[in-house]
């Protein structure tokens, strides 16, 4: 699972992992945000792949996004997943309660993954053309956000509305992530090579 | 070119092989016949994907486990690159897996895979180390395992057992404490093995001794379960195993049927996938065969020959069948050109080496080159007989049609505005016939070229050489002789002539048209490097067509000629030299030019090979001939025309109480111009052809290279001079018999006699008469023929002068009284004066005697006789003065 090494040409890569429960519109966001395409159809996700060039604040990067499966049947595989994660799109489907209930558990799994209480993370309320079917009051999404210290937006897959602010407010935490810690490069990358010394001990 | 596609998504971006996957990106093509090509982690998916939209396909993985790009390839882009990657994975199906197809169980089966034997009891082993592996659900990816232990197993049952592998794969979770716990667990229980019987039961003696309690109780119970049962205590039991059993195979029946059926299957399957290539053989080489790519097709046979041809008998049978079909085809492709749609040299080319390639048996190209000549012959003959079939059903047919509303389509005229069927069917088999010469017959040499030169890699046979010639001089011959048949019919003794009817008639029209196609046909054929016997006899054809078309434009033309006759409508053209002229001179030179330089145009044009005709003895003579005939047919028309007075008309009488000139205009309303009139029209006509005419034939004739003709010419002159002599000598007699007939009544009208008693005071007027009807003339030639004014009048006053002298002659000296001797004197001396301009020494003389018969007169009388004569002429100074001038004869006879 080796990756490329990237060569120095190459624009940075932010990647970005969308979770949240089946149905809520992650696939509907990614391929929106990609493709300009809303799917209409409910198409089960497994995990897809996809990456682009993408001009963020004047600077060409590449986003790339892993769309994971909401279904409880993957939730182990979730956790190899989510390891390679740089920022994540937290969504839930504002026309349904047990979604927004179930973003907790995905923020928790994260914090666990990655140990880091810092990681880029957009709480996101999807479907938010469905607002006459409403079942999770603006206020308590907010309420969430504002306990976990995250940015809450309503979005519309359908629509598109916000979905572009979602990924480059997520991309722009991401790089400023990004650059703190090229500040302190040194120490991670002691890091890095101490966990490899490591398993070579291992074996 | 459009930009090349990206692929930006993939949904899902792993699987097992056969994953249905979306792709997404950008320029995926335009339309699904855009797409050309698509690979995931290098497997060809082309066959599975289903274009969507240019952002958009959908396909099913292939075979491959690693990490790969998603390449997609469009015609309008190329190929193009991929940001996303797919990964393919092998499941390992084992017993407690669902699966769609029957695994085998044996472990074979499983190692083929690559995989760790899955047999149920190494899976269920225990963990060695005494470790759970529950909750243990990350695995260790497989490939990094085989390529950190290339050669190595994880099963504890392998001889490459890599204990490194084993813990990598069931415990690179595991924390190093738990190891170290697990180690001294296995330390322990291999210690363990190792101290024996004794201390096992040493150390296990509570339950040693609780195992015997236990057996002690069991046989208490099995002793009172003799007492109750009996001694076969398992019979029912035994029975019920059984009928179990029983049921069991019957369930299991219908599955094991489906599983012998499945392995059928199977089987197939395999044979299918290993023979595939030779089954869609013969489709593959079908379709290139319709493409023409004849090479691929031997690629493809050399390929099956090689993978299967000296396996086993089987392949073998089948290979042959393969090669008898290819050699079958290749002969179809031939007989399917022989039934009609021409098929091109290198192809034969192609087909006969293919045909050797393929050790098809025989030698394909000398039967390709004897097919082929039997296809020339056979169109050859069936060109000719299907257009002779035609135009003797048509002839038999009797159609009403007109010949002449038949052929709308002119030789020379243009093709595209009339349509074909108005073209004889003769012309249309000599523009097939040629067609098949120069266009086909080509690749028959040709293609005995390729196989002489041993082009074809083809051995050749010994006499093969002169065989092949003797195959081009037939087909070549035939060609000749059959268009002998339909042109030149008389040329050919045998039966194989087209049968004369009308269709041979209207045929010299079109002979030049015919000429250029025979010849454009020969100078492909020369174009070909044939050997010279063979062009040879086309030459000959040449020869004899061009002589053929010469003559027959020569006689077509003397026949227009011959008929010109009844062209001429008298209308006059005054010409200042020439006077009156009508337009036949015109004709006859145009009809002469165009024949001559039609003639020049399509029969002496002589490219190369071909002797120019007119150098030929015989031919010249015959031009010579014919020209001259032609020439003369002018003649004759002219003749014609002024040889009998159709009109039946006779001259008008020259009588002043009658005739009139005014009489003239009333005839030429009805029926153009009187005879006279008309003898002088042919006369001037004549003339002009002979002075200006002829000559300015000659100068073409000179222009065009033709050999030059005196001897024709000059006959042409002798004539027309004849003919001209001749007309004028009935014109004069037509002229001056009724004019001197006139004379003697006119003399004698009114009781008149020389013994009058008047005294003269004027002319008589038969004199007078004598002179209008003279003016009469001299106006009629004048305005027609000039030229021979001269001629005409002194002849006619020659007659008048002799008939006068006649008249005087015969009245007697004594009857003369002095008034009518001062009249005669009068009446001839005016008649002499006014005609002096005309009169020949002949009419001098006569008119003398006419005035030495009268009496002498005395000197007083003869004042009378000059008085008189001064008055008439100042009174008719006017009215002769046309006499007076003759015009010098420029053309005199
Ligand atoms: N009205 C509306 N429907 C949406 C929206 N986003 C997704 N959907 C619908 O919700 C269903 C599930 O969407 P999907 O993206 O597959 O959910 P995922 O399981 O989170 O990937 C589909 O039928 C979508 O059409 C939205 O913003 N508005
Ligand atoms: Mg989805």
């Amino acid at each position: 699972m080796s990756k490329k090494p990237s060569g120095g040409v190459q624009p940075a890569l932010h990647k970005v992992i969308m979770v949240g429960s089946g149905g809520v519109g992650k696939s509907a966001l990614t391929l929106q945000f990609m493709y300009d395409e809303f799917v209409e159809d409910y198409e089960p996700t497994k995990a897809d792949s996809y990456r682009k060039k993408v001009v963020l604040d004047g600077e060409e990067v590449q986003i790339d996004i892993l769309d994971t499966a909401g279904q409880e049947d993957y939730a182990a595989i979730r956790d190899n997943y989510f390891r390679s994660g740089e920022g994540f799109l937290c969504v839930f489907s504002i026309t349904e309660e047990e979604s927004f209930q179930a973003t907790q558990e995905f923020r928790e799994q994260i914090l666990r993954v990655k140990n880091d209480e810092q990681i880029p993370f957009v709480l996101v309320g999807n479907k938010g053309d469905l607002d006459e079917k409403r079942k999770v009051p603006l206020a308590d999404a907010q309420s969430r956000a504002h306990h976990w210290q995250v940015p809450y937006v309503e979005t519309s897959a359908k629509t598109r509305d916000n979905v572009d602010k979602v990924f480059f407010d997520l991309m722009r935490e991401i790089r400023s992530r990004k650059m703190e810690e090229n500040k302190m490069s040194n120490g991670r990358g002691k890091d890095k090579s101490k966990r490899k010394k490591l398993r070579c001990a291992l074996l | 070119m459009a930009p090349p596609p990206v692929v930006t998504g993939i949904s899902p971006k792993e699987g097992l092989p056969g994953t249905r996957v979306t792709i997404r990106g950008e320029n995926l093509g335009n339309r699904p016949q855009d797409l050309i090509g698509l690979t995931i982690c290098g497997c060809d998916c082309l066959l599975s994907a289903e274009w969507k939209s240019p952002n958009k396909i959908i396909a099913r993985s292939g075979p491959g486990k690693t990490r790969g790009d998603i390449i997609v390839s469009t015609a309008s882009g190329g190929k193009g690159s991929s940001t996303v990657q797919f990964r393919g994975y092998h499941e390992t199906i084992g017993p407690l897996k669902e699966s769609a197809v029957w695994i085998e169980e044996a472990p074979l089966q499983a190692l083929a895979w690559g995989r760790r034997s899955l047999s149920p009891t190494s899976y269920q082993m225990e963990d060695p180390l005494g470790l759970s592996v529950e909750g243990n659900e990350k695995k260790f990816p497989e490939d990094e395992l085989h390529a950190l232990f290339p050669d190595g197993s994880g099963d504890l049952a392998s001889d490459q057992f890599e204990p490194g592998w084993f813990l990598l794969e069931h415990h690179h979770a595991t924390s190093f404490d738990d190891l170290r716990v697990g180690l001294s667990y296995l330390r322990r229980k291999v210690e363990g093995q190792k101290e024996g019987q004794l201390s096992f039961l040493k150390a296990n003696v509570g339950s040693v001794m609780e195992q015997l309690d236990t057996l002690f109780l069991l046989k208490e119970k099995f002793e009172a379960d003799i007492n109750i049962y009996g001694v076969d205590r398992t019979v029912k039991m035994e029975k019920s195993i059984a009928e179990s059993m029983l049921e069991a195979n019957k369930l299991f029946e219908g599955v094991l049927k489906r599983r012998e059926r499945a392995d059928a299957t199977r089987n197939a399957l395999g044979v299918l996938q290993r023979f595939r290539f030779l089954f869609t053989l013969p489709v593959a080489i079908e379709r290139n065969i319709k493409r023409g790519e004849y090479d691929a097709v031997i690629n493809a046979y050399a390929r099956a020959l090689n993978l299967f041809g000296k396996t086993d008998v089987v392949n073998k049978i089948f290979m042959n069948g393969l090669k008898i079909w290819m050699a079958w085809h290749a002969c179809s492709i031939i007989l399917r050109q022989i039934h009609g749609s021409h098929v091109p040299k290198n192809f034969l080319d192609g087909t006969a080496t293919n045909l050797v390639n393929l050790d098809a048996g025989g030698d394909p190209a000398w039967s390709a080159i004897q097919v082929h000549a039997k296809y020339l012959t056979q169109q050859l003959n069936s060109c000719f007989n299907t257009h002779m079939a035609a135009d003797t059903s048509v002839e038999e047919g009797k159609t009403p049609k007109g010949s002449h509303s038949k052929h709308t389509r002119t030789p020379s005229g243009n093709q595209i505005l009339d349509s074909q069927s108005t073209v004889p069917q003769r012309v249309l088999c000599v523009e097939e016939l040629t067609e098949i010469m120069s266009s086909r017959f080509p690749d028959l040499w040709k293609l005995g070229q390729a196989y002489f030169s041993g082009e074809l890699q083809i051995p050749v046979g010994p006499n093969q050489q002169q065989e092949f010639k003797s195959i081009v001089l037939n087909v070549i011959g035939l060609g000749c002789s059959l268009l002998r048949g339909v042109l030149l019919p008389h040329t050919l003794e045998t039966k194989s002539a087209w049968p004369a009817n009308s269709s041979l008639d209207v045929l010299p029209a079109w002979l030049p048209h015919c000429l250029r196609y025979v010849r454009s046909s020969y100078s492909s054929l020369i174009s070909l490097d044939l050997p010279g016997e063979a062009l040879d006899i086309v030459g000959k054809l040449l020869f004899d067509l061009q002589l053929s078309c010469m003559g027959t434009l020569l006689v077509q033309a003397g026949d227009q000629l011959s008929s010109l006759h009844t062209k001429e409508n008298w209308q006059l053209h005054f010409d200042s030299r020439f006077g009156g002229i009508t337009s036949l001179p015109t004709l006859f030179e145009e009809i002469i030019t165009e024949a001559i330089t039609l003639i020049k145009e399509t029969v002496l044009q002589s490219g190369i090979r071909e002797t120019a005709l007119l150098e030929n003895e015989s031919a010249k003579k015959e031009f010579n001939n014919k020209l001259h005939n032609t020439l003369l047919n002018f003649v004759q028309a002219l003749e014609k025309l002024v040889s009998n007075n159709d009109m039946g008309d006779h001259s008008p009488a020259i009588s002043q109480l009658i005739g009139s000139p005014a009489h003239f205009r009333d005839h030429s309303q009805s029926s153009g111009l009187a005879w006279e009139q008309r003898l002088l029209c042919t006369l001037s006509n004549c003339l002009y052809t002979e002075k200006e005419v002829l000559p300015r034939l000659l100068e073409l004739l000179n222009r065009h290279n033709y050999p030059p003709l005196p001897k024709t010419f000059q006959a042409v002159t002798n004539a027309l001079n004849m003919l001209e002599k001749d007309i004028i000598e009935t014109f004069i007699e037509q002229k001056s018999d009724p004019l001197v007939g006139t004379i003697e009544p006119s003399m004698y009208l009114g009781r008149f006699d020389w013994d009058t008693q008047l005294s003269p005071t004027d002319l008589r007027p038969y004199a007078k008469e004598i002179i209008y009807n003279i003016v009469a003339v001299h106006a009629e030639v004048y305005r027609i023929c000039p030229d021979q004014i001269y001629y005409i009048l002194s002849h006619i006053v020659e007659t008048i002068a002799e008939e006068l002298s006649r008249l005087m002659s015969c009245v007697k000296s004594t009857k003369f009284s002095t008034q009518g001797n001062q009249q005669a004197r009068i009446d001839i001396t005016a008649l002499q004066e006014t005609f002096s301009a005309f009169t020949t020494s002949t009419a001098e003389s006569f008119f003398s005697e006419a005035l030495e018969v009268i009496p002498p007169l005395k000197n007083a009388d003869t004042k009378v006789v000059d008085e008189v004569l001064k008055t008439f002429q100042s009174k008719m100074l006017l009215r002769v003065a046309c006499l007076k001038t003759v015009k010098k004869p420029l053309n005199s006879l």
